[in-house]
């Protein structure tokens, strides 16, 4: 499993299509965090919404970075759909928890609001979640559950677009509900609970539907 | 759609047929790539694929790409590489490669499979000398080929279609009966139309249902 995971990782890098989300989460979190972006926890409510979309995007550039043919002969090398899909959702996980991190700490050096540990951590915690949440989303529509990109992109963007007028009947909006109090909530655990899950049901999905 | 078929691979064996008769639908699912909608499939553990037809836009060098797929199977290199007569930069971008080149970097990492090499169409854009040194490469091995210039003379061959008649469809409704008739071989549709193989003996019956079904019959051959 590690060699796959390094495997699509390389190829990930290598195809510099990952360049896209993540120049846009870098630009949106230098713009959030270029003034007094208010008390600890409210600061990162910005930044753990923004890496919800984020992480969405950047799981359908793993699952889709190599073409129909390529990824046929990885399934075969491999050994089946299951290693090959669960090896994409962990490179996908490892690319959203580097951002989760980098957002968790950008606002620690930039915000003139001192940290403690514990609301870095209840922070990272936060991003983290969300940023599984954004996966589950990005690989729960990504081939090979929908073969088409235009159907790929249609609905991720539509389920995070509907995702932040729900508020707090969402799993996003428990975390951003708890943030923007300024509180830490078991309700941020059930967020990651419910991400995990999603992310763990589209690897099923897709091993399903190949 | 291919039914009743059942198919041991035993050293080599070279699918055969006509466009569309079903040999790359069988290769994917005997590697592994498509599951079988009934029936079952028993492969060994280690099985080497080649598609029909490699990417031409992989961003990885092959030297990298073959290293890659080496430590997923866990398997050390090999040679077929040199043995091809590869010419070009292993640490150049794929998709800088000729044709050729790119398809002995598709044969490279499936000979890294120790059991049973799915190989569709392996020859395309080989130059005669590699196309010679892929059939050397094949003998002893387990392989399940489809071939249609004739390379493995001696091998056990497969007919897909057999004799034939091949029926065109258009405005196909009812393909689902259609499918389930007896001697139909295969059934490739694509929107409204569809392609039927048929055994010889079947096509009239066949025919007569599709026009009572109320498709329309572009040709008969």
């Amino acid at each position: 499993m590690i060699s796959l995971v390094r495997y699509l990782a390389a190829d990930v890098l290598r195809g510099q299509r990952y360049l896209a989300p993540l120049l846009v989460f870098l630009g949106v979190l230098g713009m959030l965090f270029a003034s007094d972006a208010g008390q600890p926890l409210e600061a990162y409510s910005g930044s753990a919404a923004l890496l919800y979309p984020i992480a969405a995007w950047m799981a359908v550039v793993v699952a889709t970075s190599e073409d129909v043919v390529r990824r046929e002969i990885t399934v075969v090398s491999a050994g089946g759909w299951s290693r090959v899909l669960t090896a994409a959702a962990l490179v996908a996980v490892l690319f959203a928890f580097a951002m989760a991190l980098l957002a968790a700490v950008w606002p620690v050096v930039t915000n003139p609001h001192p940290y403690t540990a514990g609301q870095f951590f209840v922070g990272l915690g936060a991003h983290t979640v969300c940023a599984l949440l954004g996966v589950g989303v990005g690989l729960m529509f990504a081939r090979p559950v929908f073969d088409s990109i235009g159907r790929t992109v249609l609905a991720v963007f539509g389920v995070v677009v509907l995702t932040y007028p729900l508020g707090r009947a969402t799993p996003l909006g428990w975390v951003l509900d708890a943030l923007g109090h300024n509180r830490s909530s078991l309700s941020v655990l059930w967020a990651g609970v419910v991400g995990v899950a999603l992310v763990s049901a589209a690897v099923v999905v897709g091993a399903r539907r190949a | 759609m291919l039914r009743d078929l059942t198919l041991e691979v035993s050293g080599l064996v070279v699918l055969t047929g006509a466009n569309g008769t079903g040999k790359s639908t069988l290769l994917k699912i005997a590697a592994g790539v498509l599951k079988p909608s009934t029936g079952r499939v028993v492969r060994p553990a280690s099985v080497g694929y080649v598609p029909e037809r490699f990417p031409s836009d992989v961003k990885m060098s092959a030297s990298s790409y073959l290293a890659h797929m080496g430590r997923v199977r866990g398997a050390a290199a090999n040679d077929v590489l040199e043995r091809l007569g590869f010419v070009g930069s292993l640490t150049a971008p794929m998709s800088e490669l000729s044709k050729g080149n790119a398809q002995k970097v598709a044969l490279a990492q499936a000979f890294l499979a120790a059991d049973v090499l799915v190989l569709d169409e392996p020859w395309t854009g080989l130059d005669p000398a590699a196309a010679t040194e892929l059939v050397s490469l094949l003998e002893d091995r387990t392989a399940l080929v489809s071939d249609h210039e004739g390379h493995l003379a001696s091998a056990t061959r497969v007919d897909l279609a057999g004799g034939h008649v091949t029926i065109e469809l258009s405005r196909v409704v009812g393909l689902d009966a259609l499918e389930a008739l007896e001697g139909v071989r295969s059934v490739l549709s694509r929107g409204s139309s569809a392609r039927v193989v048929v055994a010889p003996d079947r096509s009239d019956q066949v025919l007569a249902e599709a026009l009572r079904l109320g498709c329309s019959v572009r040709s008969v051959r």
